[in-house]
């Protein structure tokens, strides 16, 4: 197995008196995909929240190549420089031209030169074929063409993992197909990444590994090939049979 | 041609509000100027108060940092909200009487002028901290989140990402309360700044035509502030930005 990045060591998550988590253990290692699926409130998005230390657990560790991620603004900040994280909600900023969105971070973060920030920007928005607007704003754009923005803008800060916390959950239909395939294409370069989808196809399909959770726990690990034909948990199977259903 | 200017022997009103525009047409130029420096000078300069207090109370710390910096951060937050308690619970008037003796009685020689600049200052930055803190709770926090998932740092996130939008969403405020000290700076009288309601007061009394007066600085004021609402009006529409955009075209060719 090659090395981890990423180990989530016995996570426990509160919302008052509702727990959000449950003992998530998760090691994430370089190169592998892995797709965490499961029904609304079942913590996926806490879980990616809290692995980008957005959400404060209750208790248990997050651990970066095997150091432990502090509660220090300093440490929090080095560490968010170098794991990307994709929103449902896209957050672009919207005082800013798509180009200036794809260039802030690297320039106030990594201290980029402008020229270097201005090259990368273009590279990955290139790539996910959203160079043409650079001028527009995201108020401008579709749904679809702000998630490929804010895809490109995560990729510039060259991450070693990207989080997408349910990147088309908030999109119309014709538009997934647009921000799975640039997804697809960034699998096939080697990117580590993590996603909490609903898109069991691209799951299936994309994933080295996939994660089902329920009530707070991870109900299921394994890989795609065997959690889709034949799931041992129950619950995974009655979920995924909703899904085929549907 | 008639000179309305050149009226020696005003009979009603109107006459008596020209005759005395020119006559003490000096004094309220004068007044006119300084009402306008201590309102521009006091708003600026309250505008900047109101920004830092407004930051200091949205900012936050994380469980984590040393105990002294989350105690001290909690201790200028208080200060900051008492600060501004204090200056929204009490009239200016009465902040103008107790800020320009209670310094002169300390023994430091203020002039009137400085004293009602600096009044104007603590009072606007008492009302812009409010404004600029509802400003920032104004901001989807999604905005945030998208530059810490990339490493920004809170204050960084605020300078770059949160204040420019705030301060876009709350120029029509800020427009309000420039107006608002245009005409408040008249209680600035009562610490005897040679404002333009001090011109009336003195002009009036020469004559004892206080009516006419008056009315001569209603106008002045009137025309100021509705000159500047419409030079806010024009700047806010330039400051909404274009509508369109256009396509970089040589990037058009993606694949």
């Amino acid at each position: 197995m090659s090395e981890t990045i990423i180990s989530v060591q016995n996570l426990n998550k509160t919302f008052g008196d509702h727990e959000v988590l449950r003992k998530i253990d998760m090691d994430i290692h370089v190169g592998e995909i892995i797709c965490i699926v499961g029904s609304s409130g079942s913590g996926k998005s806490t879980l990616l929240r809290c692995m980008n230390r957005l959400e404060h657990q209750t208790s248990g560790k997050i651990m970066f190549y095997g150091k432990e991620v502090r509660d220090v603004q300093r440490e929090i900040n080095e560490y968010r420089s170098r794991v990307g994280m994709v929103f449902q909600s896209f957050n672009l900023f919207h005082n800013m031209t798509v180009l200036e969105n794809c260039m802030l971070c690297t320039r106030k973060v990594l201290h980029l030169v402008k020229e270097e920030a201005f090259d990368r920007a273009i590279t990955h928005l290139k790539a996910v074929g959203m160079a043409p607007y650079i001028n527009a704003r995201p108020s401008q754009l579709s749904g679809g063409q702000k998630q490929r923005v804010a895809i490109a803008r995560a990729l510039c800060m060259n991450p070693e993992v990207l989080l997408f916390d349910e990147p088309t959950s908030a999109l119309d239909p014709e538009m997934v197909g647009e921000v799975l395939n640039v997804m697809k294409k960034l699998a096939v370069t080697g990117l580590t990444m993590v996603i909490v989808t609903h898109e069991m196809a691209f799951a299936r399909d994309v994933s080295t590994r996939t994660i089902f959770m329920d009530g707070g726990y991870v109900a299921e690990d394994a890989p795609p090939a065997r959690l889709f034909t034949n799931p041992k948990n129950s619950r995974t199977r009655e979920f995924l049979s909703r899904y085929l259903a549907g | 041609m008639l000179n309305i200017f050149a009226i020696e022997n005003p009979e009603n009103s109107m006459e008596w509000m020209i005759f005395l525009a020119n006559k003490y047409a000096g004094m309220f130029w004068k007044g006119t100027g300084l009402t306008l420096f201590i309102a521009v000078l006091g708003t600026l300069l309250g505008f900047l108060v109101g920004y830092v207090i407004g930051m200091i109370q949205d900012a936050q710390t994380s469980p984590g940092d040393h105990v002294i910096r989350r105690l001290l951060l909690k201790l200028i937050k208080f200060a900051a909200a008492v600060y501004v308690e204090i200056f929204r619970d009490t009239p200016m008037i009465v902040q103008a009487m107790i800020i320009y003796f209670g310094i002169r009685q300390a023994g430091v020689e203020i002039t009137p002028v400085s004293a009602g600049i600096l009044v104007t200052v603590l009072n606007t930055g008492a009302y812009m901290a409010e404004t600029v803190r509802a400003g920032i709770g104004s901001i989807d926090q999604g905005q945030r989140e998208g530059a810490w998932a990339m490493g920004m740092s809170p204050m960084k996130t605020m300078v770059y990402i949160v204040l420019p939008q705030a301060f876009k969403n709350i120029i029509p405020e800020m427009a309000n309360t420039f107006l608002t000290n245009l005409k408040m700076t008249s209680v600035l009288n009562v610490i005897a700044v040679q404002e333009l309601f001090m011109a009336a007061k003195t002009v009036g009394g020469n004559y004892y035509k206080y009516f006419e007066s008056y009315l001569v600085i209603a106008v002045i004021y009137f025309v100021l502030c509705f000159a500047f609402n419409k030079v806010f009006n024009f700047l806010e529409k330039r400051m909404s930005g274009k509508s369109d955009y256009a396509l970089a075209a040589e990037y058009m060719d993606n694949d």
